[in-house]
C-alpha cells in the first residue's frame, strides 16, 4: 500500500528525448516504473530505452491506458506540456522542471485545481513507493518499503534523511517532493491527508523550510486532523533574512517565513521537532516499532 | 531583478501612466545642464527600501542648493548599497498620497491587487491595506473593485482603476513579482501622477523578456563581488559572516549544513548549492568562489550525489587541494560514484567522512583553530 502511485501506474514522460529525460526514464525503468510512453512533439515513432515516443500526450494516454505524466520540458516549455496533460485528462502530473517563471505556475496550478488533476511539483524530485514505483529523480537505491511517509520541500535533505532512515531499517511507505517553489501543486496539508489515510503509513516526517507560512498552516492542520505521529524539520535556522537561499520559495520577505515561527508552530501543536537531519530517525524510533534487523 | 525607479517609471510611461518628468545624473556637474524649473526634489537611486528615512531625498530650490545636495548622494550609502546614479523631478503639490501595489500571494496561489487610501513610508506596516485576489483572468473590474475598498468613488476611483489597469498590463507582460506605486498621488490641480515606482522582475523569466536583455549586471547592487560572480557563473552564493565554507549539492540539503555547523558551535561563511548534476568544472568553479572570501577557514564540502556524480566532485577537490595546498578541506562525498571518487581521491590526504555530523564536528573542530 501506498498513497498517489503503487506498481501498477502507468506512466508517460513528457520531454523523454532531452538530456534529463532519457537518463532519468533509463533510471526510473531499472528501478521497475512502468513507463508506457514518453512524448516529444515531432519525434512520434522513435523509442528511448525501448519506450515508444509519441507527439502528443492525448495519442499516448489512449494507446496505452497511461494515467500519469512526469514533465522533464525545459521551464518555458512547461505550462505548454502541463496544459496538454490536463487537457488530456490525466490524474496526476509530476513536473521535475526548474526555473519554470511563476506566471506560468499560477496558470498550471489553476487550471489543474479547475480540472480537479493532481500535480506534484514543479521543481521537486518526484515521489516513489519504495520496491514498487519512482516517478521523478530520486535516487532509488536509499530508500527501502516500509511504513513511514515523508513529505519535503527539498530534494537532497530528502535523500539525506531517508537513508539516515533506511541505515536504521526504518523503510517508506512513499516519499513526496512537493518542490521548492513559491507556487506548486500538492502541499504539506495536501499530502498529509493522504497519509493520514494510507493504512500502511505509521508516522510521517514532514521536512520544511524558510518561506512562506505553508509549515505554520501544516502545523495547525495537524493538530486539529492528524491522528498518526509527525516528525518535522525546518532547514534554514541560520537563513540570512531577505536573500533567496537557492530555491525560488526560501526567501524570509518581511519578518515571515522564518524558521524560528515554523519550529514554534510545530512545537505549539505537539508535533516533535528534530534540531538536525538525524535526529528524524531518533524521534522516529520513540513512535513507531521498528523490525529486527536480518 | 529589481529595476531603479527610473527605468520603472520609464516603462509605466510608455503604457500611459502619467509619471513626473525627470532627468537621470550621475555625476554631480550634469546638474548643470538641468532642463527643469526649481523647486525640484534630488532621489537616490538605489535597489532598497528606506530611502527616504536614510536622507536620499531632498528638495532643492536653485542651482547652488541642486549641485551641493547632488555631491553630497551620490556616492551616499543606503542599507549598505552605494548610490550611483540620481533622479531629479519637479516639486509637485500634493492633494493626497495613495498606494497601488501588484504582486504574487504564493499562500492563496495568485496574483493580488494591493490599495491604501495611505499612501507613504510607512505602507508595510499599515493595516489600511486592501486586497483584491485575482482568481481567474484579469478584468478591469478586479481594479474598479480594489479603488472601492480603498474608500475612491466617482472620478478618483475612475482614475486609479485606469491606472491598475495598466500596471496590470505590465505586471503580467513582463513577468514582473512586483509593480508598485507609492505615492501615487492626486495634485492640487486634479492630476493623478506616479511619484515612485517599484518594478521586480522574475529573475527566472528574463531570458524570454527582450527588453531586459543585457540588464542583470547592472541590477546587481546588492551582491558582494563575490556574489556578483556566482551569480554569473550560475551559482547560487549567499555571504555570511562565519569562517566556515560550505559548498553543497540541492539547496534545503545546504541550508541544513549551514544550520548543523551553527548546531555544533561554528558560524557558516556561506551558502553555496552547486545545483543537481554539477561537473568537475562546476565545483572547482564553486572552491575558488568561497576559497577566495578571506573570511574563510576551512571549507566543507557536502555532496550527496543523486544526479551528482561524486567521481566528477572527487577530480575538482582532487585538483583544487594540489593547487592550493595551505587550504583545509573537510569533505562528505555519497551516492551516486562513489566508490570510483574514493579511488580519485587517494594520496590526496582528502578522505570522506560519510557520517555528516562528524565531518560538520570535525569541520568545526578544525575551523575554530587559528
Amino acid at each position: 500500500m501506498s498513497v498517489l502511485i503503487n506498481k501498477e501506474t502507468k506512466i508517460i514522460v513528457q520531454g523523454i528525448t532531452g538530456n534529463m529525460g532519457k537518463t532519468h526514464t533509463g533510471h526510473m525503468l531499472k528501478y521497475g516504473t512502468k513507463i508506457v510512453a514518453g512524448i516529444t512533439p515531432g519525434k512520434g515513432g522513435q523509442d528511448v530505452h525501448g519506450v515508444k515516443v509519441y507527439d502528443t500526450v492525448l495519442e499516448a494516454k489512449e494507446k496505452t491506458g497511461a494515467t500519469v505524466s512526469c514533465i522533464f520540458v525545459p521551464a518555458y516549455f512547461a505550462l505548454d506540456a502541463a496544459l496538454e496533460a490536463f487537457d488530456a485528462d490525466l490524474e496526476l502530473v509530476v513536473i521535475i522542471t526548474e526555473g519554470i517563471p511563476p506566471h506560468d505556475e499560477v496558470k498550471i496550478i489553476r487550471e489543474a485545481s479547475n480540472k480537479n488533476i493532481k500535480v506534484i511539483g514543479p521543481n521537486c524530485p518526484g515521489i516513489i513507493t519504495p520496491g514498487e514505483c519512482l516517478i521523478g529523480i530520486h535516487p532509488g537505491i536509499i530508500y527501502k518499503p516500509g511504513k513511514v511517509g515523508m513529505i519535503s520541500r527539498s530534494g537532497t535533505l530528502t535523500y539525506e534523511v531517508a537513508l539516515a532512515l533506511t541505515n536504521a531499517n526504518i523503510g517508506q511507505s512513499t516519499c513526496i517532493g512537493i518542490g521548492g517553489d513559491p507556487v506548486i501543486g500538492l502541499g504539506f496539508i495536501d499530502c498529509l491527508k493522504l497519509f493520514n489515510n494510507d493504512p500502511n503509513t505509521e508516522a510521517i516526517v514532514l521536512m520544511g523550510e524558510i518561506g512562506g507560512v505553508a509549515e505554520e498552516e501544516a502545523a495547525e492542520f495537524i493538530k486539529k486532523e492528524v491522528k498518526k505521529p509527525v516528525v518535522a524539520y525546518i532547514a534554514g535556522r541560520t537563513a540570512p533574512p531577505g536573500k533567496r537561499m537557492g530555491h525560488a520559495g526560501a526567501i524570509i520577505s518581511g519578518g515571515k517565513g522564518t524558521a524560528d515561527s515554523k519550529v514554534k508552530a510545530f512545537k505549539d501543536a505537539g508535533v516533535q521537532v528534530a534540531d538536525i537531519p538525524s535526529q528524524v530517525v531518533d524521534l522516529i524510533k520513540q513512535v513507531i516499532k521498528i523490525p529486527a534487523k536480518v | 531583478m529589481k529595476l531603479f525607479e527610473y527605468e520603472a517609471k520609464t516603462i509605466m510611461g510608455s503604457v500611459g501612466i502619467p509619471v513626473p518628468k525627470g532627468q537621470v545624473i550621475k555625476i554631480a556637474e550634469e546638474i548643470f545642464n538641468l532642463k527643469l524649473n526649481y523647486p525640484v526634489v534630488i532621489k537616490c537611486q538605489v535597489q532598497t527600501g528606506g530611502r527616504g528615512k536614510a536622507g536620499g531625498v531632498k528638495f532643492v530650490n536653485n542651482i547652488d542648493e541642486a549641485y551641493e545636495v547632488s555631491k553630497k548622494l551620490l556616492g551616499l550609502e543606503i542599507n549598505g548599497i552605494k548610490t550611483s546614479s540620481l533622479l531629479i523631478e519637479p516639486k509637485t503639490d500634493i492633494e493626497k498620497e495613495i498606494y497601488i501595489a501588484i504582486t504574487l500571494d504564493r499562500n492563496k496561489k495568485s496574483h493580488i491587487l494591493l490599495g491604501s487610501s495611505e499612501g507613504g513610508v510607512e505602507i508595510e506596516s499599515s493595516s489600511e491595506i486592501k486586497i483584491v485576489p485575482i482568481s481567474g483572468n484579469y478584468n478591469p473590474y478586479h481594479g474598479r473593485k480594489l479603488a472601492k475598498l480603498m474608500g475612491l468613488d466617482q472620478v478618483k476611483l475612475a482614475m486609479v482603476s485606469d491606472i491598475i489597469n495598466k500596471l496590470y498590463y505590465l505586471y503580467e507582460n513582463h513577468d514582473l513579482e512586483l509593480a508598485e506605486i507609492n505615492p501615487l498621488v492626486f495634485t492640487k490641480d486634479g492630476k493623478i501622477l506616479a511619484l515612485d515606482g517599484k518594478m521586480t522582475v522574475n529573475d527566472d523569466a528574463l531570458d524570454r523578456q527582450p527588453l531586459f536583455e543585457g540588464w542583470t549586471v547592472n541590477h546587481l547592487t546588492d551582491l558582494s563581488e563575490r556574489e556578483l560572480r556566482a551569480k554569473l557563473a550560475g551559482l547560487n552564493l549567499v555571504e555570511l559572516k562565519g569562517k566556515i565554507g560550505i559548498i553543497c549539492n540541492g539547496a534545503g540539503l545546504t541550508m541544513a549544513t549551514m544550520d548543523l555547523v551553527k548546531n555544533y558551535g561554528g558560524e557558516p561563511a556561506n551558502f553555496l548549492d552547486v545545483g543537481g548534476g554539477a561537473d568537475e568544472g562546476r565545483v572547482k568553479r564553486a572552491l575558488k568562489l568561497v576559497a577566495d572570501n578571506p573570511n574563510v577557514k576551512l571549507i566543507l564540502v557536502n555532496i550527496l550525489g543523486g544526479i551528482t556524480a561524486c567521481d566528477e566532485v572527487a577530480k575538482a577537490l582532487k585538483t583544487f587541494a594540489r593547487e592550493n595546498p595551505d587550504r583545509s578541506l573537510v569533505v562528505r562525498l555519497l551516492g551516486n560514484n562513489q566508490t570510483q571518487a574514493n579511488e580519485i581521491m587517494k594520496g590526496t590526504g582528502i578522505k570522506s567522512i560519510d557520517d555528516l555530523n562528524l565531518a560538520v564536528k570535525e569541520a568545526v573542530a578544525l575551523g575554530s583553530k587559528n
